[in-house]
């Protein structure tokens, strides 16, 4: 160790190039890993708080039914279900349907979300989201629009809108509903087509006093889509105890773009790994293996004087083993020092409007933050050593193969 | 020549180095017999065979037909780790140049070859200091070797040689970058070792300072010995 040691502060300049190829690889991976995490998290806290909550206890799906969910006319007894089981954190009930909402000549087709206002509020955030007017109380016959759809109708906080809305199950419905409050979607396609009204009002317009579509539940303890298992640890608990005729459908079916998005990102990330590793692993093997050809009548002599091949191999990779481990080290702490000041500052805000409305589009927000997860940041390390060590074998191999006599005789 | 039983033992020893289109013999069928305590020198012009002579006796490279025997084995039926091993237990070596580890200290480069043989820190540090005490340069201990003369670096190697009390030094051309004094001091010292401790030395050299202080010469001329004198019989006195 103490002479892997003096080679590495022997030759500096190749010290530091190889303690570079493995630092920057794991600094840029512990990176983007903050990235995406934070993306990720984003778009599932953005899916999960506004629309879809964990999971959602629904009908049993139907065929024929189009873009509208099967209306269930006994949420009481899920509600039940759900109070005798642990680690729920909220529910209420919801009734969403399509309809069709106008003003004057102007229309759009929008999706009515009907919910308890009292409940709602842990549940979606849409609440805090209200730039104009109020959010609804109960009972309250009004709506809450998106300031998108607002400016599509050319309507403001007080005047009427006409919601028709087409239940396959009940037909047609009409209500006029004044516009109590406009909110600012985080998706412009949300502030486009979701209106709230009260439970009430949706019932009214599905002309069924008791329907409902769905039991929105937010799980305890949920930090992120990592989190899969807690949910399904809850929703297990569930089996047995629900009607016949409901399902249970968690955020990754009722935001499929979220799960896919995550879906994609692995193989990329792999990919990116891949890449990453591959360079910075090339770079050692190169370095260690100029390493080998200047010592060659150094190893010569070791080898004459008696040592082993394994011996020769072990002194090789002790040096790749050493520089790879500082480097990948001090690029893990890089990485999550970067984190830090990155969150420490409120996040990286992105240059220019047009970023922040595409951001705004997929569901993101327009500053970019870094989420540190502690076992991505040791697998980076971890393996980039690996990789390095890996890729240290050859060079190593091939200085436990020197014949000694002509090692010794080695003119650089 | 001792009557003793030999230390190394060689039967017809060839070696012929071979590329895509030459083949050059340098061992044309060597038989010698070298014995405990011998002080004995390998002389010829360059390219005589002296060294690839000395390499094979250290297990160095192999033969290309003949045999070679140190304490009666056979180094033929011994593969490359067990050869390694019989190198760190039973031969010291001094070579011409790079004969030291840059990296390590004169100290750590005398304990280097115990460290080899698994013994224990504080066990081959007592010894490399004391083999430095006995040559001499013990002063020099914490130094690297680029920190000391050439002169003074072939008396660590001899140091390293002898620390571990192997059966026989073999020495290539030791003296040849050395300047006269220090040629002298260093054959003054292997004299010493094999005069005080029995040390066993083989030389290959055509320095004719070294030469006229062995007690036996073996001159080789194309692969062939020509001439195998004794000198003069170190335990005889």
């Amino acid at each position: 160790m103490k002479a892997a040691i003096r080679h590495l502060r022997r030759n500096r300049g190749r010290t530091i190039l190889t303690l570079l190829a493995v630092l920057i690889p794991v600094y840029f991976l512990v990176s983007m890993f903050g990235l995406t995490n934070s993306i990720v998290s984003d778009m599932f806290e953005t899916a999960t708080r506004i629309d879809t909550g964990h999971f959602q206890i629904r009908h049993i799906e139907r065929r024929g039914m189009g873009a509208a969910i099967p209306l269930m006319h006994d949420s009481k007894s899920v509600l039940a279900a759900l109070d005798k089981i642990d680690g729920i954190e909220w529910r209420t009930v919801r009734l969403d349907m399509p309809a069709l909402a106008s003003a004057g000549d102007r229309s759009q087709a929008v999706y009515v979300q009907g919910v308890i206002p009292e409940e709602i509020a842990p549940i979606s955030s849409i609440r805090d989201l209200v730039v104009k007017g109020t959010y609804l109380k109960n009972g309250q016959n009004g709506a809450v629009i998106g300031e998108e759809l607002a400016a599509l109708l050319n309507v403001g906080v007080g005047d009427q809108i006409v919601l028709l809305g087409a239940h396959p199950e009940t037909g047609l419905g009409a209500l006029k509903v004044p516009v109590v409050g406009i909110y600012r979607a985080p998706i412009s396609a949300m502030g486009r087509t979701v209106i709230h009204t009260t439970l009430t009002t949706a019932r009214r317009l599905a002309r069924s006093p008791n329907a409902a579509t769905a039991v929105v539940v937010r799980v305890s303890g949920v930090t992120g889509p990592w989190d899969v298992g807690k949910i399904e640890a809850v929703t297990a608990q569930l089996k047995g105890l629900l009607p016949d005729d409901v399902e249970v459908l968690d955020w990754r079916k009722l935001a499929p773009q979220v799960s896919g998005y995550m879906a994609i990102l692995r193989p990329v990330m792999i990919i990116f790994a891949a890449i990453f590793f591959g360079l910075g692993a090339l770079v050692v093997l190169n370095t260690l293996y100029l390493s080998v050809m200047e010592r060659t009548r150094e190893l010569g002599l070791i080898i004459a004087l008696g040592a082993s091949r394994w011996r020769v191999m072990g002194m090789i990779l002790t040096e790749a083993g050493l520089i790879t481990v500082i480097g990948a080290v001090c690029g893990a702490l890089i990485g999550v020092a970067l984190a830090w000041i990155v969150e420490a500052l409120g996040g990286i805000p992105l240059p220019g409007a047009e970023l922040a409305d595409y951001m705004k589009v997929v569901g993101m927000k327009p500053v970019l933050h870094m989420m540190i997860s502690w076992p991505q940041v040791v697998i980076s390390a971890a393996a980039m050593v690996g990789v390095a060590v890996l890729a240290a074998w050859f060079p190593a191999y091939r200085a436990s193969k020197l014949e000694p006599v002509e090692a010794m005789r080695y003119v650089e | 020549m001792s009557n003793s039983k030999a230390l190394i033992q060689t039967i017809d020893l060839h070696k012929t180095y071979k590329t895509e289109a030459v083949e050059t013999p340098a061992l044309n069928g060597v038989s010698i017999e070298l014995h405990v305590g011998e002080f004995t020198a390998v002389a010829g012009p360059s390219g005589s065979g002296k060294s690839t002579l000395l390499h094979l006796l250290g297990g160095l490279d192999r033969p290309t037909s003949g045999e070679i025997f140190l304490e009666g084995v056979a180094l033929s039926g011994l593969s490359k780790d067990q050869l390694a091993r019989l190198r760190m237990t039973n031969i010291g070596f001094v070579f011409q140049a790079y004969n030291l580890i840059p990296v390590l200290t004169v100290l750590e480069n005398t304990a280097f070859v115990l460290e080899l043989q698994g013994v224990v820190r504080a066990e081959r540090i007592k010894r490399a200091r004391k083999i430095l005490a006995e040559l001499g340069i013990e002063q020099y201990a914490d130094q690297y070797p680029s920190r000391i003369s050439g002169g003074e670096q072939q008396r660590v190697a001899v140091a390293r040689a002898v620390v571990a009390e192997p059966s026989i030094v073999l020495a290539d051309e030791p003296t040849a970058n050395l300047d006269t004094a220090t040629s002298h001091e260093l054959i003054d010292l292997m004299r010493r070792l094999n005069e005080e401790k029995g040390a066993t030395f083989l030389f290959a050299t055509h320095d004719s300072r070294l030469l006229d202080r062995v007690s036996r010469l073996i001159t080789i001329v194309d692969g062939l010995i020509t001439e195998d004198e004794k000198k003069h019989d170190p335990s005889a006195e």
